[in-house]
């Protein structure tokens, strides 16, 4: 019951997140300097055609309309169209479009995350002050300072461009081409958008060989931060875990260390790191829009990039919105695990 | 709701903080129109800048207000762990964010009213 009562409660707490974070993203878009009709109908338009360009995209009206205009339509996930990177297409189906291939680069990134940063910390705790303890602890330090807009063009400047072993951009060769669906047991189903799930659903090894070597170095890019404070966080947890009563015991009990380590310890360790990880995940999101740049890959990123150059406000209030219900859904999710993982909080 | 309080005594002095907050946000929109259409570039000009303002604190407010819901406690709580315990409570910050919330809806209100009027 208390733990029903704790899912609906951060639930309910999700509309006035959103409900803020719409607000914010309209306020400030209409604090900022420019003019959309201005950037649409270009420099040299008369002031009657920029009338009219302002009549078409609804901008004529008094802002608290548009304001209620635009609360109305977010609550059904519709931010009209486009006003200029896509000129005339319903968001919607832009961000549609473009969400899979920054979900690709966050999941990705994040399982770097994971999977390196758990083990290091690890690692580092039961050898405290050992020189692999040193490493990893220079390492960690070394990741959480290095900001993506440096580390990816320098890992592109070695890798791509003197070494040869990876692509400086895109998400897959220019030549392959992957359809918009697949069969299951004689049915047509959709893709998922993602180029290493699909490649694997349609069988073909060439495209995910060719996705994963494109995707390599902006995953590494993204994750680098990542695995360097699930790392730090980890070793921490683990040096406040392996010091309890209950870990003494099993090993007293005859149990073996590194049975203890990753029966008992392991699992209450890992409750501080599955927070970090779910706050984390807005950071890789974050981190999604630079890498996206840097590496020229067309996703939600570079989308609110280009947008907030071309003043397309439609496209900018519904990537923002995007971004921050995947935030609050993510945590919503580690919330829940959380409680799994200790009932204590349940309560 | 403690025992023995009623929902009265619940909300008078929620009401109070909101009020207050509201009708100093009212106030502060009208004025606010009133000198950017005079300082600045026109009466629509200073409407829609006055508005905008008056939403972005509204939003800031609103963000703020969950997020003392949401982690207020567990920062209350690493307050007490690490022993830095300064002068910040959730409900303090409740409150703070309550009255930017009611301001900034204020001012809102009173930029559409005066630009209705005007």
């Amino acid at each position: 019951m208390a733990s029903i009562r704790f899912v609906l409660k951060r639930i309910a707490l999700l509309v006035p997140v959103l409900f803020g974070v719409a607000t914010v993203v309209f306020a400030i878009l209409h604090l900022a300097p420019g003019d959309p009709a201005r950037v649409i109908a270009g420099q040299r338009a008369s002031a009657e055609q920029l009338e009219q360009v302002r009549r078409e995209l609804g901008l004529h009206r008094p802002l608290w309309i548009q304001y209620l205009s635009f609360l109305g339509d977010a609550a059904q996930f519709d931010f009209g169209q486009s006003y200029s990177i896509s000129r005339g297409a319903p968001v919607r189906s832009v961000l549609l479009d473009r969400l899979p291939v920054t979900l690709e680069l966050a999941i990705l990134g994040q399982l770097a995350g994971i999977f390196l940063g758990l083990p290091l910390g690890i690692l580092s705790a039961i050898r405290q002050d050992s020189l692999t303890d040193h490493v990893t602890r220079i390492g960690a330090l070394t990741g959480i300072s290095v900001p993506i807009f440096w580390s990816g063009p320098l890992l592109i400047l070695a890798f791509a461009t003197y070494l040869d072993w990876f692509p400086t951009s895109g998400r897959i060769d220019s030549t392959l081409f992957l359809p918009d669906s697949w069969h299951l047991l004689g049915r047509e189903l959709p893709l998922t958008g993602l180029v290493t799930v699909d490649s694997l659903l349609l069988g073909n090894w060439t495209a995910f060989t060719s996705a994963v070597h494109h995707l390599f170095l902006p995953a590494l890019v993204i994750g680098i931060y990542s695995t360097a404070l699930i790392s730090r966080m980890m070793r921490s947890s683990m040096l406040e875990v392996v010091r309890q009563d209950y870990m003494r015991t099993a090993r007293a009990k005859g149990q073996g260390a590194r049975i203890t380590v990753l029966k008992h310890g392991f699992r209450n360790a890992l409750i501080p790191v599955v927070t970090i990880i779910g706050i984390q995940f807005g950071t890789l999101l974050g981190g999604a829009v630079l890498t996206e740049t840097v590496f020229g890959i067309n996703g939600m990123g570079l989308t609110i990039v280009t947008a907030i150059g071309a003043l397309d406000y439609p496209v900018v209030q519904g990537t923002v919105l995007t971004f921050a219900l995947l935030f609050t859904l993510v945590n919503l999710v580690v919330d829940i695990t959380y409680g799994y993982l200790d009932p204590r909080i349940q309560q | 709701m403690a025992v023995g309080r009623t929902a009265t005594d619940w909300a008078r002095p929620r009401a109070r903080i909101v009020g207050s907050a509201l009708a100093t946000g009212a106030l502060a929109g009208s004025i606010a129109v009133a000198v950017l259409a005079l300082y600045a570039e026109g009466t629509l000009f200073g409407t829609r800048k006055a508005f905008a303002l008056g939403a972005l604190a509204f939003g800031f407010g609103l963000l703020g207000w969950s997020g003392s819901v949401l982690a207020g406690r567990g920062v209350e709580a690493m307050q007490r762990h690490l022993d830095a315990a300064g002068d910040w409570t959730e409900a303090d910050s409740r409150r703070a964010m309550a009255r930017i919330t009611g301001f900034g809806f204020g001012a809102m209100l009173g930029v559409s009213a005066t630009a209705a009027l005007v």
